[in-house]
C-alpha cells in the first residue's frame, strides 16, 4: 500500500495550478525570492514548483518520497519519518534544527525557514492528511491536464510503462524514480533528460542509507574492541614493568 | 603590559564582538546573519567549530591513553593541560552547536527521541557522555582547593582508570562517526575526500591532530607566561606523531589507489590543488621536519610543525565539512564576518577559561601568578602637590569589562542593519513596461513576462475610469505609471523623497514649509502630502496620515490590482473560468518582435519563484 505520484512532463502546460493548490492547502504564505533560495523555485513557502526548460517543457519539482529516504535515516531525533502509505512527513515538535536532512537529500528538497527566529524544515508531505482521509493530494487534484496523477505505486509504474510502449518515440524509455536510490514514490515520464533534478552525479540504484549502515553497525564492535585493545595493552605493559622490576630486584643484591 | 595581559585584552575584545553577533543571530534568525542557504545548510560553524573542535580536543583521550594505559609516565606533565583543553574543546563544540542549531532549546531531544541509524545521533550521545567523563577526569584538579570535597575527589581519583577507559572508547566512536556523517553524501563530496573508510581516516587523523594540539598548546602557553618550553616532551610527541601521520598517509594512499581515484590528484582542478596542499601541510612537510632529530629538538621547528599539522587537519575537516561540496552544489558560500566572529568568540572564551584555570589551579608544576592580582600600592595622583606619581593602572576586571562592553557596542554598530531588516530580500529595481496597445510587463527581467492588453482594458472599463489603476498621478503628470512609485520588485519602499523636496534643485522647500517651528521635526509632526498635492489619491492600506508613505512592492501592487478584479470577473461570468489563473497572465517566452535587438538580462535567482497574490482589494474608489 505504497501511494505515489506520476508526472508526465509531455502533458504539463506549466499553468501552476498545482503550486497554487499546494499553497492553499498547506496555508503557505506568499513568497518572494530570498538570497538563500536555490533557483528551482522551491522554498519554505513553495513545496512544489515548476521548472521551465526550453521548448515548452515544464517540470514539476517536489519531494520524491524515496522508498528508503536519506533524510529519515540521518535525522538524529526521528523528526522525519516514512509513513505506511509512503509519504515522508515531518514532526516539527521533535526537530532540533541541525539541517542534516538538507545535507543528506540527494535531490536537495528540504528547505529551511532561514528568516525565522524559530525556524523549521519545510517540504512536500504528499498531503498525508488528505490521503488518510481518502482524498488525493491537492496538486494532482488540481491538475487540469491530468499531467500529474496519484495512485498506487505499482499501478502507476504499469501505466508509465504502457504509455512508453504505446507511444514509441514520444518518451525516453525510462521511468525516473523507478530504481534510483532504491526507488522513489514520485515518478516522472519525460521526453527530455531529467537528471538535473538531482546532483550532477550518478546516484546509483542502491538506497543511500546503506552507505552509513555498515559504519553504524560496527559502532558497538568499535566500542568494545577499543576497550579490549586498551585493556590488553595495559595488561601487557604492566606485566612487562613488573617483570623488569622483579628482575631488577633479583639483580640488585648481586651488585 | 606583559603578554598575558595583551592576550587577555584581545580575547575579551573578540568575545564582546561575538556576543553582539550572537544576540543578533538569535533575534533575526540564521538567514540574514549568516551566508548559509538552501544549497549550503552547513557552513563554517559545523565545518570549523564542530568538526574541527572535536578533532582538536582529541589530545585529551590520546594523552590519557599514553600515560594511564601505556604507562609512559614521562608525559604526565602534559596530561592535565590536555584534559583541560579537551574539556573546554567539547564545551566549545556544544556552545557552537547551540548557535548553529535552528532550535537549540531542543538539543536535549536526542536523549528521548532515538534514531540509532543516524551518525549524528551517535555523535551527539558520545559528545554528551564524553563531556561528562571529561568533567569527572578534570574535576580532581579544581577540587584540590576545597577540602570539603576531599572524599569525592578521592573517589574520582580511585576510579580514574575507569574514566580514562570510557573516555578512550567514547572518543573512538565519535571521532570516527564524524566521518560517517558524510558517508551518505557521495553525490556532494568530491571523490578525493569521499571514501568508504572515512570514519577510519577521521579517527587516525584525530589522533595526530590531538597529539600536535597538545604540543602546540604547551608551546603557546609557555611562551605566553615566559616559561621555558617543554622541548624534550614536545620532541617526543613529534616523534610519535610521525608514526600516526605515516599510517594516515598510507591508509589514504592505498584507499585512493584501490578506488582508482589517484588520477584525480593531478587533474589540476581547484579541488585537486586543495587536496595536494592539504596533504603537504598536514602530513608530508611535518613528517620530513620531525624525522630529522636535530630539527625535531628545535623549538622553532616544533612551533611550525605542530601548527602545520593542526592547521592541515583542521583544513581537512573544513574540506569534508562543506568546502569541497561546493563543486557539486553549485553554490558559492563564503562565511560572513558574523559567522567568523562567532567562531573566534567561542575560541576566545575557551582560551580565557584555560588561562583562568592555569592561573588558579594546580595544572602546571609551578603555578603562574595572575598578572592583575598584584596590588597597586602607590596612589596615582597626589592632590596636595598636584603631581602624577605613576601611570594610572586599572584592575583586570575593570579593563576586561570595558573591553567587552566597548567591543560589544562596536559589534552592534558594525552589523549592517539594512541587511538584518531586509529579511533576505534583494532590492530589485523595477523596469518599465514596454509596448503601446499591448504592454509587456517584465518588471525584474526574468523572462516571466505578463502580456497586458492595455487598449482592451480601457475599452472594457471605460475611458473615464483611468483612475482605477492610475490611482495617483505625480505632479505635472496625467497618468503616472506603476513602476514610478512601486519601484521595488519585492519590498515595500518609502515613496516620499525628502531630499528632493528640500533641495534647491528640487522642490526648494524650507524646513518650516512642512515642519512646524518649535516642534521636533519628525514624519509624524510634518505636513501631510495631501496638504500640497491635493489630487493625490492614496490606497486604503497606505494610511493617508503622517506615517511613512510606503508603497507596496511591484508584485504585490499589481497582483492586488489585477487579480482581485480577475477573480471577481471569473466568478461573475461562467465563460471565463481561467481568468484568475496564473498562466492567463504569466507567459514564459517573449514574442520575437519584442525581443529583437534587446539583450534581456535573465536574473536567475528569481527565475522560478512563484509569488502568489495576497488577494485583498486595496484600490480606493475615486470620487
Amino acid at each position: 500500500m505504497s501511494k505515489a505520484i506520476l508526472t508526465d512532463i509531455t502533458k504539463c502546460i506549466g499553468c501552476l495550478e498545482c503550486v497554487a493548490a499546494c499553497k492553499k492547502t498547506h496555508n503557505l504564505e506568499s513568497d518572494v525570492p530570498r538570497v538563500w533560495q536555490k533557483n528551482d523555485g522551491l522554498s519554505s513557502e513553495n513545496w512544489t514548483s515548476i521548472i521551465r526548460k526550453p521548448d515548452d517543457h515544464y517540470i514539476r519539482k517536489q519531494c520524491r518520497h524515496c522508498i528508503e529516504p536519506s533524510c529519515v535515516s540521518v535525522c538524529p531525533v526521528g523528526a522525519l519519518h516514512k509513513t505506511e502509505i509512503g509519504a515522508v512527513v515531518y514532526d516539527a515538535d521533535k526537530c532540533l534544527g541541525c539541517r542534516y536532512c538538507m545535507m543528506a537529500c540527494p535531490y536537495g528538497i528540504p528547505r529551511y525557514e532561514w528568516d525565522k527566529a524559530v525556524p523549521h524544515v519545510e517540504k512536500c508531505i504528499l498531503c498525508y492528511d488528505r490521503i488518510i482521509k481518502g482524498e488525493q493530494p491537492a496538486c494532482t487534484d488540481a491538475c487540469p491536464q491530468k499531467a500529474t496523477i496519484f495512485g498506487e505505486r505499482s499501478e502507476l509504474l504499469k501505466i508509465a510503462h504502457t504509455r512508453i510502449k504505446e507511444n514509441p518515440g514520444k518518451y525516453i524509455d525510462k521511468v525516473w524514480g523507478e530504481h534510483e536510490v532504491g526507488g522513489t514514490s514520485v515518478l516522472y515520464l519525460s521526453d527530455i533528460n531529467l537528471d538535473f533534478l538531482s546532483y550532477p552525479v550518478n546516484l546509483g540504484d542502491k538506497p543511500l542509507p546503506e552507505k552509513t549502515a555498515t559504519a553504524m553497525e560496527s559502532v558497538p564492535f568499535a566500542f568494545v574492541g577499543m576497550g579490549g585493545v586498551m585493556l590488553g595493552l595495559n595488561w601487557i605493559i604492566r606485566r612487562r614493568m613488573n617483570l623488569s622490576k622483579e628482575s631488577n630486584e633479583k639483580e640488585s643484591p648481586d651488585e | 603590559m606583559n603578554r598575558v595581559r595583551i592576550a587577555k585584552l584581545i580575547l575579551w575584545l573578540i568575545t564582546g564582538f561575538a556576543a553582539a553577533v550572537a544576540l543578533n543571530r538569535f533575534i533575526f534568525g540564521l538567514g540574514v546573519t549568516t551566508n548559509l542557504n538552501d544549497a549550503t545548510p552547513w557552513g563554517l560553524w559545523i565545518g570549523f567549530d564542530v568538526m574541527g573542535g572535536v578533532a582538536l580536543a582529541a589530545g585529551g583521550f590520546v594523552l590519557t591513553a599514553i600515560v594511564y594505559i601505556m604507562k609512559r609516565d614521562e608525559f604526565h606533565p602534559l596530561v592535565k593541560p590536555a584534559v583541560l583543553t579537551a574539556f573546554l574543546g567539547y564545551l566549545a563544540v556544544i556552545f557552537s552547536l547551540l548557535v548553529d542549531l535552528g532550535l537549540p532549546w531542543n538539543i536535549w531531544h536526542m536523549i528521548i527521541y532515538w534514531n540509532p541509524h543516524s551518525p549524528l545521533f551517535e555523535v551527539g550521545w558520545c559528545v554528551m557522555l564524553y563531556t561528562g567523563v571529561l568533567m569527572l577526569e578534570f574535576s580532581p584538579v579544581p577540587l584540590e582547593k576545597f577540602s570539603r570535597y576531599a572524599k569525592f575527589r578521592n573517589f574520582l581519583m580511585k576510579y580514574r582508570f575507569v574514566f580514562v577507559m570510557l573516555g578512550i572508547m567514547l572518543s573512538t566512536l565519535h571521532q570516527s562517526s564524524l566521518g560517517s556523517l558524510f558517508l551518505i553524501m557521495p553525490f556532494k563530496l568530491f571523490p578525493l575526500w569521499y571514501s568508504n573508510i572515512l570514519p577510519v581516516q577521521f579517527f587516525i587523523s584525530a589522533v595526530a591532530l590531538g597529539l600536535m594540539m597538545v604540543a602546540f598548546e604547551s608551546l603557546a602557553s609557555h611562551w605566553l607566561y615566559k616559561r621555558k618550553p617543554e622541548s624534550n616532551l614536545v620532541a617526543k610527541l613529534c616523534k610519535t606523531t610521525i608514526w600516526v601521520l605515516g599510517v594516515y598517509f598510507i591508509v589514504k594512499l592505498v584507499d585512493l589507489i584501490a578506488q582508482d581515484k589517484f588520477g584525480l590528484i593531478l587533474n589540476g582542478s581547484w579541488q585537486s590543488n586543495l587536496f595536494i596542499s592539504e596533504i603537504m601541510i598536514s602530513v608530508i612537510i611535518p613528517v620530513i621536519m620531525f624525522s630529522i632529530p636535530k630539527l625535531r629538538n628545535h623549538t622553532a621547528v616544533q612551533w611550525i610543525g605542530s601548527f602545520m599539522v593542526v592547521f592541515g587537519m583542521m583544513l581537512n575537516r573544513i574540506d569534508v565539512g562543506g568546502l569541497v561540496m561546493l563543486g557539486n552544489t553549485g553554490d558559492s558560500y563564503t562565511p560572513l564576518l558574523t559567522e567568523i566572529m562567532i567562531s573566534l568568540g567561542i575560541i576566545s572564551i575557551a582560551a580565557l577559561v584555560f588561562l583562568f584555570a592555569i592561573e588558579n589551579f594546580n595544572i602546571w608544576e609551578l603555578q603562574p601568578k595572575e598578572p592583575d592580582s598584584l596590588p597597586h600600592t602607590l596612589p596615582e595622583f597626589d592632590y596636595s602637590s598636584r603631581t602624577w606619581l605613576g601611570t594610572p593602572e586599572v584592575s583586570g576586571i575593570t579593563r576586561h569589562t570595558l573591553a567587552f562592553i566597548i567591543s560589544f557596542a562596536v559589534g552592534m554598530a558594525l552589523i549592517p542593519g539594512k541587511q538584518l531588516q531586509s529579511g533576505g530580500i534583494d532590492n530589485v529595481k523595477v523596469n518599465r513596461a514596454s509596448g503601446i496597445d499591448s504592454l509587456y510587463i517584465n518588471g525584474n527581467r526574468d523572462d516571466q513576462f505578463v502580456n497586458f492588453p492595455h487598449q482592451a482594458h480601457i475599452a472594457r472599463i471605460g475611458k473615464e475610469n483611468c483612475t482605477t489603476c492610475h490611482h495617483l498621478n505625480l505632479p505635472g503628470e496625467k497618468l503616472s505609471e506603476c513602476w514610478q512609485c512601486h519601484s521595488s520588485m519585492y519590498s515595500n519602499v518609502d515613496f516620499f523623497q525628502h531630499d528632493w523636496h528640500a533641495s534647491t534643485n528640487g522642490a526648494g522647500l524650507k524646513c518650516n514649509d512642512c515642519h512646524k517651528q518649535g516642534i521636533n521635526r519628525s514624519i509624524e509632526s510634518a505636513k501631510k502630502c495631501t496638504g500640497c498635492h491635493k489630487t493625490y489619491n492614496f490606497t486604503a492600506n497606505q494610511k493617508n496620515d503622517n506615517t511613512r508613505y510606503y508603497t507596496l512592492s511591484y508584485t504585490d501592487a499589481l497582483h492586488n490590482l489585477c487579480v482581485s478584479c480577475h477573480l471577481k470577473k471569473a466568478k461573475e461570468s461562467a465563460d471565463k473560468p481561467y481568468l484568475a489563473r496564473c498562466s492567463t497572465c504569466h507567459k514564459s517566452e517573449l514574442p520575437e518582435n519584442l525581443t529583437a535587438g534587446i539583450n534581456w538580462k535573465i536574473s536567475l535567482p528569481h527565475f522560478n519563484s512563484v509569488i502568489l497574490p495576497d488577494v485583498k482589494p486595496v484600490i480606493m474608489k475615486t470620487e
